[in-house]
């Protein structure tokens, strides 16, 4: 079984998924954000991949299934809410049920109720590892650390914490500190020309890090899909939670607290949720007095504009 | 009985736009006020004696009215990408600038967001609750994704709470007999705009008179005013000759372009007929149920957009067929992903034609000309 997952929404605890980092054969879709148009490619090509399992919190992600319903493989929409109450976390634990009984009847398994617990642990162990790196972020190479983190979500869960662990402390040459917002940072490469560039990365919300690290523990309660589901949305929030006030609020107080000294907003084109972000951003940074620069590309592997755009940035900082 | 129907559609329309521009130097509104996306359920908002409007309806009107260019530009000095809705940006620009056509629609009190049009909608109701620091709803509506008890029981806790939420923002009671009041009246306009739309193409009638009156479904579903006008005009229909018109029959699949005065590109079209369109069938939805809550959920949780790629192709091409097209228009829309994929199944020739409802100056007319003499050329062989 090798499902492809795309989301930081989709519960772990549930089965191994490979998490989607990139894609760089044929594109076949251009006018949707180009993660998730990379993401339809690669489980359309790659016949190492058996199966999707994908969110539908956006309008790209929503219109995936119609692209990918002919592959004959695995396809499973996680109902994934765009609130966060209880209302909803209700709603979420049962979604996460119905995944699993998806998983079980294709892939004829039978997932236990202490398999989903010993893989919770396996969870909390592994995001523990990354929020402590995470709150020592200045003592890291950004890009060094993502792609071990984006190493390890391939792996399975067991194999994913001593992934993250190897992660050693090399200290920045930057001085600039900076914040990094936007959705998975696919291409580390971006990562590594913001520290080039002179930047120390000391914060981010991005859903592999900043996100990762914030997400509760699943507790072992009596109804651990309900815990999962807390624990999932209860995390730092993506926009597609829709509360970009409080989003807004929390990136600013880590700011703070993190002296920040300039804002990397990083998305793909087309992306709405964080282009409609961007706009009340681009004004909360304005109206704290913190530089903002925004990068948009157009595919998982697109950082040609990155160069200039950064060292112009990195020069007014 | 012509004069009726304009003076209903008169009606109503002033008894929408009275209260534009009217509240801007600090008067007081008499009743709450809300801002909906197209599918929310306001038969709950009607009953509670909220006032509400239709930011994407507005967004339609000021293209109408040759308006939308400098408020797109606006938007995107407000750091809103023009990659985004058209609607959004059109709007962004009309509460930045306190400019329209026909005034501002008063401040609101409340947003009510839906996704089950699209998931846009809700990321743009966060930016206007940032602008005016007023309560944001969200509703989610699952659609088909999940098992039908799972989605009703969601989605009735959120309009329960919904209910709540208003009733302490405005201190009024609900009323589930009201509201089933006024269900039953959307059951009516819809089931009149039903006889307007089976009809419609086999009579001198251009889509650019649904285009426009489907706007009373939008805003006004619920009111008794709406029935009665669809009632009249589908009568007025009946009593038309059948049309003697020639042209190859064609499906308009996508939103109408409000900035054209025909809201669609008639003058390109030569030797076509629209005999139907999809948008015009998008606010036909299904009130049924044994109570309130199971009729707004059937309602509100399975609208066309909402519903899974097979369902949409099944649903898509019933209404094909019932049109007699043999081919299809479809748009790809800049400002709308999830309307242009519904088409992606449907097995008559169709032309794809990269367009924007809103923004007059994204259409290359030249590349569209020549798609449309490809298909007229597939069709003749």
């Amino acid at each position: 079984m090798k499902l492809l997952s795309m989301s930081g929404f989709i519960p772990e605890p549930i089965c191994d998924t490979v998490r989607f980092t990139h894609y760089s054969g044929s594109r076949n879709i251009s006018h949707y954000c180009g993660y998730a148009s990379d993401f339809i490619s690669q489980v359309m090509s790659d016949d190492s991949i058996d199966g999707a399992v994908f969110p539908h919190t956006c309008d790209s992600s929503r219109i995936m299934k119609s692209y990918m319903s002919d592959s004959g493989k695995f396809m499973y929409q996680m109902n994934v809410p765009i609130r966060g109450d209880d209302i909803a976390v209700r709603f979420f634990a049962e979604s996460i049920k119905d995944y699993q009984r998806h998983v079980e009847e294709y892939y004829s398994v039978a997932i236990s109720q202490d398999e989903i617990k010993e893989r919770s642990e396996l969870v909390n162990r592994r995001n523990a590892a990354v929020r402590e790196l995470y709150n020592d972020l200045a003592s890291v190479s950004y890009a060094q650390y993502l792609e071990q983190i984006h190493k390890a979500l391939c792996l399975p869960l067991a194999e994913q914490t001593a992934c993250i662990s190897g992660v050693k402390k090399a200290g920045s040459r930057g001085t600039k500190r900076a914040f990094v917002v936007g959705s998975f940072l696919s291409d580390t490469d971006i990562a590594a020309k913001i520290e080039e560039y002179g930047f120390v990365v000391v914060g981010d919300d991005l859903p592999e890090s900043g996100r990762l690290s914030s997400r509760p523990e699943v507790t072992p309660e009596t109804d651990i899909y309900a815990s999962i589901a807390r624990s999932i949305l209860h995390s730092r929030i993506s926009p597609t939670q829709n509360d970009f006030s409080g989003l807004i609020r929390r990136d600013l107080d880590e700011m703070k607290q993190r002296d920040v000294q300039a804002v990397l907003f990083i998305s793909q084109k087309y992306c709405e949720p964080y282009e409609y972000l961007y706009s009340v951003y681009k004004k909360a940074m304005n109206e704290a007095g913190i530089p903002i620069l925004k990068l948009s590309f157009t595919n998982s592997e697109d950082s040609q504009k990155a160069d200039l755009l950064l060292e112009s940035f990195a020069d007014t900082i | 009985m012509a004069q009726s129907i304009i003076k209903l559609q008169a009606s109503l329309m002033k008894d929408y736009y009275k209260n534009f521009s009217k509240f801007l130097r600090g008067k007081t509104p008499e009743t709450k006020i809300a801002w909906v996306t197209s599918f929310a359920p306001v038969e709950i908002l009607e009953a509670m004696g909220i006032s509400y409007y239709y930011p994407e309806s507005y967004a339609a009107v000021i293209a109408a009215s040759e308006k939308e260019q400098p408020l797109l530009a606006v938007s995107e000095d407000q750091f809103l990408s023009c990659d985004c809705c058209s609607y959004s940006c059109c709007i962004e620009g009309c509460v930045q600038l306190q400019e329209g056509p026909r005034g501002v629609p008063p401040k609101p009190d409340i947003l009510i967001a839906t996704n089950n049009q699209c998931s846009t909608l809700p990321n743009w109701w966060n930016i206007l609750a940032k602008r005016y620091d007023v309560p944001l709803i969200v509703l989610d509506y699952p659609g088909e994704r999940i098992d039908r008890g799972v989605a009703m029981e969601y989605v009735t806790a959120q309009h329960k709470k919904l209910i709540e939420e208003l009733s302490r923002l405005t201190g009024n009671e609900f009323s589930a007999e009201r509201t089933e009041e006024l269900i039953q009246n959307s059951r009516k306009s819809i089931a009149e705009w039903k006889r307007i739309v089976e009809t419609w193409s086999r009579h001198d009638i251009e889509p650019t008179s649904l285009f426009d009156d489907i706007s009373f479904l939008i805003t006004s579903r619920c009111k008794p005013e709406t029935a009665e006008l669809y009632s009249m005009m589908a009568d007025q229909i009946s009593e038309m000759p059948e049309t003697t018109k020639e042209g190859i029959p064609v499906f308009w699949t996508g939103y109408p372009l409000w900035y054209h005065p025909d809201r669609y590109l008639r003058p390109l079209m030569d030797g076509f007929r629209v005999v139907g369109s999809n948008y015009i069938t998008w606010w036909i939805i299904d009130y049924s149920g044994k109570d309130i809550f199971e009729q707004l959920f059937n309602a509100y949780n399975y609208t066309f957009l909402n519903l899974s790629q097979q369902t949409r192709n099944k649903q898509l091409g019933d209404v094909i067929r019932r049109s007699g097209a043999v081919c299809a228009i479809t748009l790809h829309n800049k400002s709308c992903k999830c309307d242009f994929v519904s088409a992606r199944d449907i097995d008559i020739p169709q032309a794809e034609i990269e367009i924007d409802m809103i923004d007059r100056t994204f259409t290359d007319e030249k590349k569209a000309v020549a798609q449309l003499d490809i298909l007229r050329e597939t069709l003749c062989r």
